[in-house]
């Protein structure tokens, strides 16, 4: 009886010291998310997309792109939104992962109701142990419930100052390089299929389901990218798709129809698109979501100020890029 | 006995050899302390010590070195 | 990549299981438990090769209890006879048994020279042929090393000869001897311990207890604080110096040592932290591989405070061995009568230390740079013996007391220069380098390199080195405390229970918000896994 005394004695402040552990850790998270929100400046820039979604006005992006770097250098929603007036945000990060693509999205679905979610599918072809899945699923899970583990290095940005940041145009970067891709044709017909990782399969599969219960229709792209990309990716992707009953558009076989120019519109020999190339996709991506779903115009309207004060700082960088594209290019012109 | 603490205070006299139990864990004997020991042991009182021996349990104490020579004389 | 210490499946996913399936089996099954996890974790980093593990096992309860049915029949035997035969059949007998252990010994050596060096001998063979002209050319061989070999080689060895020596008696049931080589805490890294450390508690299998279970989990994140609020962020600068070196010369070769040498001593003792710790929750209490090394007042004394239980097992299964061989005690017969007493002292020295020493060193691996490594000690140890004599003689002359301050700390500053100078030859990329990184500390020493901002370029900016240079004191405070001996792991649970749950929380939180992870960082994976 003693015994069983002591026993509910320790186990009662085992749960105390845990709830409070809890708690702090809560305490601590809910401090640097509001720190982090409130002074964007401090936060890391590839954390960035994480904040600025959250503080875009709740329910106003109707597209959605998520995806690792070929997002954010193929698709600009100030080109779309220009030309089609419509609103969207792209949340992709560097070498962003699937299991941080589920979360990402998870996140943005707080605030937002997109009626489309686009996916970029270069990172469905990142290999992943089963161990290393694991590793990165609590990593991921962790940083979402508690995201004092994403953004605790704030504190050195508090310290330092804030960090030289890239300016994020409604999460598109302006990319003003030029290094030309020669390598000739690389969609070379096949009937071979590239893997994908069981547990990439099992995030993506996550990722579309919440887009259905969600509602969203879901479209997968694979940027232009003679680096990344070949015609056993391409056939995967297909199959992967109509599986998951969600649009495909490859534009590595489009590249003629978008008219990209390999020696103009190369970031770095093939692998990222720089602006003038992301120009491109991104006019044609706006006509696409035009003719195939119903997305409103929200050009002129009050709600979207944010979206038409940012026009004319994104021209001006647009136009400096091409400036500097143009001296690049006559330099290594020259150089031939 | 008598020739044991001879042997001892012939390699160090500042020592209280007859009363210190912890020479080994107090290192006031060490490793190279306890090595020549066990060759002026060996001679003097015929017996072998091999390394199974060299344990603190026989060399923390001046008592613990003449039972270890008893028994190893017994052999 | 496995189940790594370090790594959230070990810490959050492995280790929690396994304690949770632990918790609720009966007495019997834990140890089933234990063995499995043991063999689940080997097969994280090495698949089947467990079977060697298992192999081993296998081989040192054999050769056990052989040696134990000679050792009876031995016995037995001797008995029938009268003193004289008596004596040579107990000798017949010990050598009996000596054959087995050398069986057993030669058997683990082979194998694990094999993996472990036969492509340094490939490599320098070639080298040989090479600069000699000959058409001769051996391909280097790929092979695979099962993970902790080093460790649990040593462990085995010592089992089976503590069986032979009769300091323990032979296992009778082969899972014993199975657990006490694959505890899992233990298989990477070690501590290497002996039988009489572990073999009983781990068969104990004693239920997890809260106390336990609070020591364990604070040690841990005692060592996660020490690995990546500080080894981590150390390792940045490190690599950037001792990859490319020849750019770097004077004070910035010194940064480097120094910076290794923490790098180092945080990785290796947080790992041993962890390890420790996960022995905690149960219930085991593994021993100790460091000693705050950098109060050591000479080289000798820093191995018995840093990596204590590879010094111990080489003391206890090689120095004594060599020092009591007939070889040792020939020459002390010999040279007493012909070269005086210090000369006699001073070549057992040499004979004893040279093999320890040189075990040493190869233990490390098979490259020059850990030979150089433990001969380097070598030579300073037998210096140092060398030069007692005038050291006693200045201590008595002037009165001076070895206790005392103005004796201690230069003692303490001298040894820092012999760990560090160690250290960066243990590093360096080959022993070529590292001549040549010694050499260049003296062209242009430069010290103003210290702050024109050379070393804000090795890849970590200020606040990186501000929070590793925080977390250093943190370790240095806590190693002053337990060198007084004003606070141990012990202490810490007398305290008053806010004040002691305050320090935990603050640990805790510290390694989350200053740890190295996450965006801008990578996992650095364990240097002395890979020994």
């Amino acid at each position: 009886m003693q015994d069983f005394k002591e026993k509910k004695r320790t186990v009662k402040k085992a749960a105390v010291l845990l709830v409070i552990f809890l708690i702090l850790l809560l305490a601590l998270s809910a401090f640097f998310k509001s720190m982090a929100l409130n002074y964007p400046e401090f936060v890391q820039s590839r954390n960035r997309p994480w904040v600025n979604i959250q503080s875009e006005r709740n329910d106003s992006i109707d597209v959605l792109v998520l995806g690792d770097s070929e997002s954010y250098t193929t698709f600009s929603p100030m080109e779309i939104w220009q030309q089609d007036g419509i609103s969207s945000f792209v949340c992709g990060q560097t070498g962003q992962e699937i299991e941080e693509t589920y979360y990402m999205l998870k996140t943005a679905l707080r605030t937002q109701k997109p009626k489309i979610v686009v996916f970029e599918t270069n990172s469905m072809f990142q290999p992943q142990s089963v161990s290393e899945g694991i590793q990165k699923m609590i990593a991921q899970t962790a940083n979402y419930y508690l995201p004092v583990f994403l953004l605790h290095s704030m504190w050195q940005n508090w310290v330092m100052g804030p960090e030289k940041q890239q300016v994020y145009y409604k999460g598109f970067v302006v990319r003003d390089i030029v290094e030309p891709y020669t390598g000739g044709d690389y969609m070379e017909k096949t009937d071979r299929k590239e893997e994908i990782s069981p547990i990439v399969r099992f995030y993506m599969d996550r990722i579309v389901k919440m887009c259905k219960e969600e509602g969203c229709s879901v479209i997968l792209y694979s940027a232009p990218s003679p680096h990344n990309y070949n015609y056993a990716k391409h056939n995967t992707l297909t199959e992967y798709a109509e599986q998951m009953g969600a649009a495909y558009v490859d534009f590595n076989l489009m590249t003629e129809e978008l008219g990209i120019d390999w020696e103009k519109d190369s970031l770095d020999n093939g692998d990222h698109l720089n602006v003038l190339g992301a120009e491109k996709l991104s006019r044609y991506f706006g006509s696409y979501l035009k003719q195939n779903y119903e997305l409103e115009d929200h050009r002129g309207e009050a709600e979207y100020q944010s979206f038409d004060d940012m026009v004319a700082q994104y021209q001006k960088a647009r136009k400096n890029a091409a400036k500097k594209i143009e001296v690049i290019l006559k330099y290594l012109r020259e150089k031939k | 006995m008598e020739t044991l603490l001879e042997i001892l205070n012939d390699i160090d006299d500042t020592v209280d050899w007859e009363n210190e139990t912890a020479l080994i864990d107090d290192r006031i004997l060490d490793s190279f302390g306890v090595i020549s020991l066990i060759s002026e042991l060996e001679d003097q009182f015929e017996v072998e010590i091999d390394a199974s021996e060299i344990v603190p349990e026989n060399f923390n104490s001046a008592d613990a070195m003449w039972k270890m020579i008893q028994r190893l004389q017994e052999n | 990549m496995g189940l790594a210490y370090h790594t959230e499946l070990y810490l959050f996913v492995f280790l929690p299981l396994v304690v949770l399936v632990y918790h609720f089996s009966s007495q019997k099954m834990r140890r089933a438990v234990l063995i499995l996890a043991g063999y689940l974790f080997f097969w994280s980093f090495s698949r089947w090769m467990v079977l060697y593990l298992i192999a081993v096992s296998g081989l040192i309860y054999g050769a056990g209890r052989w040696m134990e049915h000679l050792k009876e029949t031995g016995r037995a035997r001797a008995k029938e006879f009268h003193s004289k035969e008596r004596s040579a059949i107990k000798k017949q007998y010990k050598a009996k048994e000596k054959r087995v252990l050398m069986a057993g010994i030669i058997i683990l050596l082979g194998i694990l020279a094999y993996l472990k060096y036969c492509n340094f001998f490939i490599q320098n063979m070639n080298r040989i042929a090479m600069a000699a002209g000959k058409d001769f050319y051996l391909e280097p061989q790929k092979l695979l090393i099962p993970i902790g070999i080093s460790f649990y080689t040593l462990e085995a060895i010592g089992y089976m000869a503590d069986v032979y020596w009769g300091r323990i008696k032979a296992e009778h049931n082969w899972a014993k001897v199975a657990l006490f080589l694959g505890f899992f805490p233990q298989i990477m890294e070690g501590p290497i311990s002996s039988w009489k450390d572990t073999a009983d508690a781990l068969w104990e299998c004693r239920p997890v207890q809260s106390q336990n279970l609070v020591k364990g989990i604070v040690r841990i994140a005692w060592g996660m604080f020490k690995k990546i609020v500080v080894a981590d962020r150390l390792s940045v600068v490190v690599t950037a110096i001792f990859d490319s070196y020849t750019d770097y010369h004077g004070v910035m070769i010194i940064v480097a040592a120094i910076a290794y040498t923490l790098q180092l001593y945080m990785e290796f003792s947080g790992c041993m932290d962890i390890v420790i710790g996960s022995g905690n929750l149960f219930g085991v209490d593994l021993p100790e591989n460091f000693r705050q090394p950098f109060f050591s007042g000479n080289a000798s004394e820093f191995w018995r405070r840093w990596h204590i239980t590879l010094g111990a097992w080489l003391k206890a299964y090689v120095f004594y061995p060599v020092s009591v061989s007939g070889l040792v005690k020939k020459w002390n017969h010999f040279a007493r009568k012909h070269f005086g007493k210090y000369l006699t002292k001073m070549g057992i020295f040499a004979m004893t230390l040279f093999p320890v020493w040189m075990c040493n060193g190869l233990w490390h691996g098979a490259q020059w740079n850990y030979i150089l490594y433990g001969m380097y000690y070598f030579v300073i140890l037998l210096a140092g013996e060398a030069v007692s004599p005038v050291r006693e003689k200045v201590l008595d002359r002037f009165h001076l007391d070895c206790k005392a301050l103005y004796w201690r700390v230069p003692q303490i500053l001298k040894t820092w220069v012999i760990i560090f100078t160690g250290e960066m030859f243990f590093r360096a990329n080959g022993a070529a380098a590292g001549f040549h990184m010694f050499r260049s500390i003296f062209h242009g020493f430069e010290f103003y390199r210290l702050w024109d901002g050379t070393l804000l370029g090795l890849g970590l900016n200020a606040a990186d080195l501000m929070a590793a240079g925080f977390g250093i004191l943190v370790v240095a405070v806590a190693d002053i405390l337990k060198e007084r001996k004003l606070l141990n792991w012990d202490k810490l649970q007398e305290m008053k229970f806010p004040v002691r749950w305050m320090l935990y929380y603050a640990l805790i939180f510290a390694v989350i918000v200053l740890g190295a992870y996450g965006t801008g960082y990578q996992q650095v994976d364990l240097i002395y896994a890979g020994f």
